[in-house]
This record gives structure tokens, sequence and C-alpha cells, in this order.
């Protein structure tokens, strides 16, 4: 029903970002497109929504045809432009990052749901009668009157598909949607698309890694529970398109692609653990009785925010580490996992108990006082880049613990070249994928160089390559004498780069031990 | 002609509502000459209420009547950046505070969305801005017209360029606060008794004894602490703007031809 | 805490709006102080929520009304009876005299405003705005820029954890204050434009360069009653203020 021939397609007239692929969507198809961070799926799915960029000076030549109506573009001034509202009746597209997504003046799911047809004047009860119909097929009718700013990050996607999809467009495009989702999000998520799937949609997806198949069984309960199928999965009928660098490296079944060997493009499985060898060796012993982190008898709550807590606080959490080791924090949703590492470099602070960083006790010091012995990396990274460029952006952190600017720069041209961004280190740090953005995080830490790392979710998001490179920086950085805790939901990475594992669950921890038990 | 396609001289923009401008502009010259030349009722005897009524109704509409004229011309893009410029005078302005700053530091979204997007999205912001902001503190409201004659020379310094060097931003800064000052000192003497911030009031406290009018002391005080506070906004701006990836730039047509 | 809703929001700040134009007009300090005791007091303790906009008004009046105090209670060079002399200022009836009336009618100025726009409902405002057919960009900017403004300060406060998390300190002087708050405020710009951007795609997409009238998922809450009030409430304003003009103040 909607064909795409990209010939070729670049931004500013410069490098080719897509050559050569085509992709063909059909009624009730689930089509995957694949390829690892900066390989044009983003570039391919937009074009796939409409967005040609000609109003942005981007070049496309080739051609669109959705039914019968054949779109041809030469990258010249004379290419017809899209009517983006009339576009979009037909394919719904929703892009990365949820925040664009909202008009942000509803106040109720069910108000931002109707925006687009309130847009197009479509009379009050057929406009409730529409967002009935789409809020009930995505399980979304107990959501109506919340705040859609106040949902989880599960709960947002399937507002912002049924925002897109209340047209009863015949095909849904999706730019990574499990993008910083956990495994029970991420499931309700794939379930939604699937009931759209079933209706006759044509859905087009995009991920850094291949998804796992969905076993053939009846899905989505009414009241949604965790579906006991894997997160981010795709119907076993899936179609994966593979780029790497722009072209089309693999078309076919989600079955021939598992065994294709993508892995040499950067395009790993679901599940698997990073390739980096042997498990881990034990840490030698630590120089007698030196911890460089303990924890005791911690406990704290978070205060109450109009009647109701917004967290899980802490309950008695005491636990060790020393130099050489890598702790996985583990654990549900709201166990308590990021609560516990914010304590560990003072961005929270233990209503009771004690926690020492190498020796020094956490008290009132301003949390920036622990940056040169804590390095923290947070989940969601975009909210510290703020250099111009990426060089200056990694030398920010040893310059705000007191280093001079030529050495903080050396510092940091050193980090950039641990994490492969050496060639991009004079371009601005928005300019990059999100991967890449997220090793500059991780580059600006190595470049600060605290012996203490705490990471939350140091892997969402990633794709395979960059996952081995985390792997093998929290690797070497144990053998040179370092410590990491990461709180993490990816089990086989846990399982292969870390030492021991602590389960959390109710702000407690509940089993202490290797990996290997868990 | 395909159905998708549309023709390429479309656009969601139009021309301004002329008359309105024109109506808007001169309502807001003719209070301010009423109030500052005429000077209705000597502050001495009365506390001058016919002035607080056309002060208050005089901002406030020529204020609507900008906004009402502006907004046929506004595009999509420029759209989206004015919501975000209102919330960031708001947060920031509570920011500023709770960081200890001595300076209000609550037109930067204003001056943002004028070097983004132009002139009359910069006024429009302001005076929105105000308006909005009546809702949690009803004092921001008489002030409207003076924010919106800051987005508009915002907007003007950077249609000339004037944002690419700091010390020019600096400069227009000055002249934009010192305007900015000469306007909002009228309404803050006839609405509100010249009440501000225990800073600002020592300010005009120390003019007040030395023998100064109300109105002159308001107005002195206005230009010194609005040329502060806009100087340090416009540098801000700049030095953000110089930090904005050139995606972000590209999505304005008017920041782009800069 | 969920609150029947009585009136339409437009009524609510029109009837709050047309109080302070007849406390201007008759511009009595026995007429300011009864509104606030008889309009403004009855309301806030009406309204179910009367500890919040008590304390809203005490923070936005309090500090106001203190400096105007001191402003002119000490420094009024046009009184004539002076109490008090402490050579750099003067305390004089005047001044005080000044300073009391000026307070309650800034009182009375906020109070009033507070009131009806701490009771009125926000999406019911931006609702009735799209039914009463305003123009859709002043709704969607009025609407969203009222939406981002809590995501706004969130994503500060995130953004200095971040940024201290890297070792920000904020010093004491102003230039330290300065660089912090560039280094809070340039990622939050670069994400609100990035948010943006994609929000230009997304308004197109979801039609809102349609030239049809707007609808509203949220029913209207403006009745025919209220309609003719707000009329009737103008017009007999208006009247009283032009009778007020040609018998009082003209004469």
């Amino acid at each position: 029903m909607i064909r795409l021939e990209v010939d070729a397609f670049s931004y500013d007239g410069t490098e080719q970002v897509l050559v050569g692929p085509v992709l063909q969507v059909h009624p009730g198809d689930h089509v995957v497109v694949t390829g690892a961070s900066g390989s044009g799926k983003t570039t391919l799915l937009r074009l796939l929504a409409g967005l040609t960029g000609s109003d942005a000076g981007a070049a496309f030549t080739g051609s669109i045809t959705l039914d019968d109506e054949r779109l041809d573009f030469a990258g010249s001034e004379q290419d017809p432009r899209i009517d983006a509202a009339r576009w979009s009746e037909q394919v719904a597209y929703v892009a990365q990052g949820a925040w664009g997504q909202l008009s942000m003046m509803s106040a109720t799911v069910g108000e931002e749901i109707a925006f687009g047809p309130a847009n197009r004047g479509v009379p009050a009860g057929q406009l409730r009668a529409r967002v009935d119909a789409v809020a009930e097929s995505l399980g979304l009718t107990p959501l109506l009157e919340r705040d859609p700013r106040r949902l989880s990050g599960g709960q947002l996607q399937r507002t912002l598909i049924a925002a897109a999809m209340v047209q009863r467009s015949r095909v849904l495009v999706l730019d990574e949607p499990f993008q910083g989702l956990d495994d029970d999000a991420a499931a309700e998520v794939a379930a939604a698309l699937e009931v759209l799937r079933r209706e006759g949609t044509g859905i087009v997806v995009s991920a850094p890694i291949l998804p796992a198949p969905i076993l053939p069984a009846p899905i989505l309960p009414a009241p949604m529970l965790p579906a006991p199928i894997p997160a981010e999965a795709a119907p076993r009928s899936a179609r994966v398109l593979a780029l790497a660098g722009g072209r089309p490296v693999f078309d076919g079944s989600l079955a021939d692609a598992r065994t294709a060997g993508l892995d040499r493009f950067g395009i790993g499985t679901m599940g698997d653990p990073p390739a980096i060898g042997e498990a881990p060796e034990r840490p030698e012993p630590a120089a007698a009785g030196a911890a460089l982190l303990e924890l005791r008898n911690v406990s704290f709550r978070y205060p109450q925010q109009h009647g109701a807590p917004h967290g899980t606080g802490l309950r008695g959490v005491g636990f060790s580490v020393s130099s050489g080791e890598i702790i996985a924090l583990r654990g549900p949703n709201g166990s308590g996992k990021s609560t516990l590492l914010q304590h560990l470099n003072g961005l929270l602070r233990a209503d009771s108990g004690s926690i020492a960083v190498d020796g020094t006790p956490i008290r009132s010091q301003p949390t920036g006082s622990f940056a040169a012995v804590v390095g923290y990396l947070f989940q969601d990274t975009d909210q510290q880049l703020f250099e111009r460029t990426v060089l200056r952006e990694v030398a920010y952190g040893p310059r705000s613990i007191g280093r001079r600017r030529p050495d903080a720069e050396r510092r940091a041209a050193a980090a950039l070249d641990e994490v492969g961004l050496q060639a991009v280190s004079q371009a601005h740090p928005y300019e990059l994928g999100f991967v890449q953005r997220r090793l500059v995080a991780l580059a600006s830490l190595l470049a600060t160089g605290p012996r203490l790392w705490a990471l939350d979710e140091p892997t969402a998001g990633l794709d395979a390559p960059a996952r081995e490179v985390m792997a093998a920086l929290l690797r070497a950085h144990a053998r040179g004498g370092g410590a990491v805790v990461l709180a993490t939901h990816d089990a086989a990475f846990a399982e292969t780069v870390a030492h021991r594992s602590l389960w959390l669950d109710d702000g407690r921890i509940v089993t202490q031990g290797g990996t290997e038990h868990g | 002609m395909s159905s998708f396609s549309m023709p390429a001289a479309e656009s969601s923009a139009r021309r301004p509502r002329r008359l309105l401008l024109v109506l808007g502009v001169t309502l807001i010259v003719a209070t301010y000459v009423f109030l500052v030349i005429l000077q209705p009722t000597e502050l001495t005897g009365g506390t001058g209420s016919a002035a607080a009524l056309v002060s208050l109704g005089g901002f406030l509409g020529g204020g609507a009547l900008l906004v009402a004229g502006v907004l046929p011309m506004l595009t999509t893009s420029s759209l989206v950046v004015m919501p975000l410029g209102i919330a960031l005078n708001i947060a920031i302005g509570q920011l500023a505070g709770s960081l200890g700053l001595q300076i209000y530091l609550d037109a930067i979204g204003t001056v943002l969305v004028a070097v983004l997007a132009g002139p009359a999205a910069g006024a429009a912001t302001g005076a929105i801005s105000n308006a909005i902001w009546g809702l949690f503190n009803p004092f921001a409201l008489p002030f409207a017209a003076g924010a919106a004659l800051i987005g508009l020379l915002a907007g003007l310094a950077a249609k000339y360029g004037l944002f690419r060097r700091l010390y020019l931003a600096a400069a227009a800064g000055l002249v934009t606060g010192a305007v900015g000052g000469l306007v909002a000192a009228p309404v803050a003497v006839f609405m509100f008794g010249a009440a501000g911030s225990p800073g600002t009031n020592a300010i005009i406290a120390v003019f007040r004894s030395l023998g100064d009018k109300l109105l002159v002391a308001a107005t002195k005080q206005g230009l010194l602490s609005d040329s502060l506070d806009k100087i340090v906004v416009f540098v801000l701006v700049a030095l953000i703007l110089h930090a904005l990836p050139r995606r972000a730039i590209r999505q304005f047509p008017f920041a782009r031809t800069r | 805490m969920p609150r029947r809703r009585i009136y339409n929001p437009l009524t609510e700040l029109l009837t709050a709006a047309l109080l302070v134009v007849l406390v201007l007009v008759v511009n009595r300090w026995e007429v300011s102080l009864a509104v606030l005791l008889l309009v403004v007091l009855p309301a806030i303790l009406l309204s179910g929520r009367a500890r919040r906009i008590g304390l809203a008004i005490a923070i936005v009046v309090g500090p106001l009304l203190i400096s105007s105090l001191l402003l002119h209670g000490l420094f009024f060079p046009e009184g004539e009876r002076i109490l008090l002399d402490l050579g750099f200022a003067r305390v004089t009836v005047e001044g005080l005299a000044f300073a009391a009336v000026m307070g309650l009618r800034t009182s009375v100025f906020a109070g009033v405003l507070l009131t009806a726009a701490m009771t009125l409902d926000i999406a019911d405002l931006v609702a009735t705005m799209t039914h009463c057919g305003w123009n859709r960009k002043l709704v969607f900017i009025v609407g969203s820029a009222v939406g981002l403004i809590p995501q706004v300060a969130l994503r500060g406060e995130q953004i200095t954890r971040a940024q201290q998390a890297r070792g920000l300190v904020v010093g004491a002087g102003l230039p330290s204050r300065l660089r912090a708050l560039l280094a809070v405020t340039t990622p939050l710009v670069i994400g609100l434009l990035v948010d943006a951007s994609e929000r230009n795609h997304m308004l197109e997409a979801r039609g809102f360069s349609a030239r049809v009238p707007r609808t509203s998922y949220r029913p209207d809450s403006d009745t025919p009653g209220q309609r003719l009030f707000r009329i009737l409430l103008t017009l007999g304003v208006g009247a009283f203020c032009l009778t007020w003009i040609v018998l009082v103040v003209l004469t």
C-alpha cells in the first residue's frame, strides 16, 4: 500500500545518509528497520512520514507511492511538497522523544488524543466517539482523564500512538518506540502495536537491535497485565530491513535475520550478552579493608508531594564495594535502584545510616564536591550536554574539578579516543545520534577520572558496538583499581560484566550474591 | 496535481492586521504621553486613581491590540517556540530567585524568541507572557506593554545582527533596558505607588531623599536596574545562541537568514 | 482535590476585572476596604482552598506592602507634618497616609485578581476560549505555555542535579552564579528547542493549519444565563462609572 524507493538522500548536500533502500508496507505488515547508530533509520522513517526535509535544505531523490499515487523527487525546487495534514491521515508517525509530540495544552489524555480531529473541526460528539474507540483498542480507556505529563513511559508512548492513530491511518511509523522503556513498559507498547496490526494497520518500527519474536498467543487482556512476552518483541511474521551506513544490507524475515550474521554490521539481538569474551575474573583482594564505598543501614524516604510519595525510598540498605569490583543493582521498577544510586554522590541524602566514599563520609558537602571521586551517568544524558563542541563538553568535567584547560582538554581527547569518538570531537554534541551522545557523557566521566562510577541503566538504548565499548570500559576501570555500581535491567549485560548482583525489592536488599545465582 | 502535495506558495503565515498594530502602538504611546506629560493628578495630594485606570487600560489594551495584530503573521515554527519562551520567562525568573541572583532575568524567554523568530513574535511573547504571569502574580499584568516593547526591540537588534558580538548584544541590552525602564516607571508609580522589591525601592529611596518627585525617582531607578538586567539577559541569550546546534536554529527562517 | 465547578472562567475573570475598575473609579479608601472585607475575604473562605489562596496573596502582596511602607513612610519629601526626623529620613503623616491608601488599593487589586485566577481551572479557561471561537494560535500559545511551565521548572531542576554531579558548585559571587545559570539554561533551551522542532511537525500533521473553526473535547461550561450576566454586568459597571465620573469627579 505504501512503497518508498530512496535513490539517495543527503542533508545540506554533503554526505549521503541513505543510498538505495526500498521499503514496501502492506496492511497487517510488521516491518522492523534496524541498524546501528548512524545507519539512517530515522531518515528512512521520516521519509515514510512524508518529511522530505525540503524546507531544511535536504536533497531527496527517489519516489514515494501511496496506493496508486506516485510522488517523484529529483532533489530540486520543483519537487512536490507534501501536505503533512493530509499525509498523516494515511500514514501516522510517532517520532523519538515523547515531549516534543505532546501539544502541552491538554490537561487530560483524552484531550491530547482529540487534538488532531479537534483542529480539523470534528464536532464534539464525533470527537468523543473517535477518542473512545482508539482508546479502547490501545487499552487507554482507564487513563482518559489522567494528565498526559504524569504518565509512565509505556502509558505515554501508547497515548502518543493513539493521538497519531485517531485518524485511523493505515500505516503507523514509529522511530525507536522502545527507547528508554523498561521491560514491562516495552511489552505493553509491543502488545498495543500487535492489536493495531491485527486490525490491519501496517506497522513500521525502527530499533538498534533485532527484536525477539512474539509467541502466537492471544495478547492484551482488557486490564493490561505485564504480558508474558519478551519486551520489544515483534510478531513471527515480521520482516526486517537492516541498514548499515545508509545502505540496505538485509531484507527478509525475522527468523532469517537472526541467523544472517548481522552482528558484523553492529546489529545485535535482544538478550544477547555483549561479545567481550570470558566471564569476569574475581578482583584482587583489596588492600587491608579499604572499601571504596561503604553503606551502613541507609534509610531514606521521599518527601510527600501533594499527598502522595513520589518514589520508593530505602529501608536499611548496607553493603560495601572494594576497589576492582563491579556491582549490579537489579530488581523490578520502583524497587529503589536509582534512589540508591543517587545516594552515592550526594544527589540524595540519607535520613539515617551512613555512607562513606573512599573513606570520606557524605554529610552536608555540596554534591559537586564529590565529582572528583564519584562519577555519575544519568539515564537521560541529554540533560547535561551544553557546550558547543564535544571536546569542550568532555573537558567540562575535569575543568570543574579544578584542572587547567590544556590538561583538561588533553584528558578529554584521551577519553574520546577510548570511547571511539575522536573523529567527532569538534562536532556539536546535539548533532550526534542518541548512542554517540551517551558515549560523550561516558567520556566526560572518564576524563574527570573518578575512582567510583555510579551508572544508571548504562546500556539502555545502546546498539551492540556501543554496548561492547561500555562493557570493555567497565572491566578496564575495575582492573585499574576503580569500582563500578550500575543499576540495570539488562540481565545479559549484568551477568557478563558484574562480579555480583544486589537484588532490591521495595527499598531493601533481598539477595546478595554472584551473578551466576541471578 | 497530487492530492498529497501542496502548492509551494502556500504557507500558514499571512500579513499582519496593520490597523490593529497601528491602534495598539498609538494607544500605548498616548497612554505614556498622558501619564508623563499631563501627570493627571500630582501625587503629593491624591493617589492618582484616574492615572491608574488609564495606565491599566491603555497599556493592557494596547498590548492586546498588538497581539491581535501580530497573530496572523505567526508561522507554526514561531508558534511552537513562543510558549517555550513564556515558560522560560516564568521558570527562569523563579530559578534566578532560588540561585539568589539580584536581578530578575524574567525576559530571557522573550529575548530568545525575538532572536529566533523575529520582532513580531518577540513582542507577542512579551505581552502574552505578562498576561499569563498575571494569573500567578497580578502585579505583572500592567507591565504587558513594556514586555512587548522589550521583545520588539530585541527582535530588531537581532535583525541587524547585534547578537553576533557580545559587546553589541550588551549595548543593545542597555538601550532596550533603558527604554523598558522608562515605560515601566509610570505604571509602577500610578498603579502601585512605586512599590517593588526591597532592592529597587532602596534605590528609589535614595533619589527621594535627594528631593526627587516620585515619578522622577522611579524613572531613574528603572533606567538603572532595567538596563543592568537587560544587559545581563542579552549577553546570556547571545551566549546560549552561540552554544545552540545549527539543527536547532535551522527551523527558524528568521534566525537562518540573520 | 475535585471541586464542583459552578462558574465559567470567563465569568469569574470578567467579574474580577470589573471589580478592579469599580474600585479604581470610585477611589475611596472606604470602598477599597469594603470590597476587601465583604467580597474578597468571603470569596477566599468559600473557595475550598482558602489556605492556598491566602498564602499566595500574602507572598505576593506582603513584601510589596512592607517596602512601600518603608519607602513612603521614611522618604516623602513633599510631606510637611513631620512625626520623626532621623536626619537622612523623615517620617511624615502624608507619607504614611500615601503608603496606607496605595497599600489598600494594591491589596484589593491583587486580592481580587488572584482569588479569581486561583479558583478557576486553567484547562477549562483554554477550552472556553476554543468554544468562544478565539484565534486558535492564541489558544495554543496560552494553553501550551501554561502546560510547559511546570515541565520547564522540573527539567531545570533535573539539569541542575546533573551538572552538580559533574562538579558544578554554585559559589557566592554574581559571576559564579551567572555561570551556573548558563550551565543549566543552555541544555534546558536546547532540549526545549529540539522538542519544539518536533512539535512543529506534529502540529502540521495534526492539521493545526486547518482553516475551519476548532472544536473542543471538553464540554462547554458556559451557559446562556452566564453570557447574559456578563453583558449586564459590563453594561451596569460601565453606566455606573460614567455617572460617577460626571457627577462626582467633574463637579
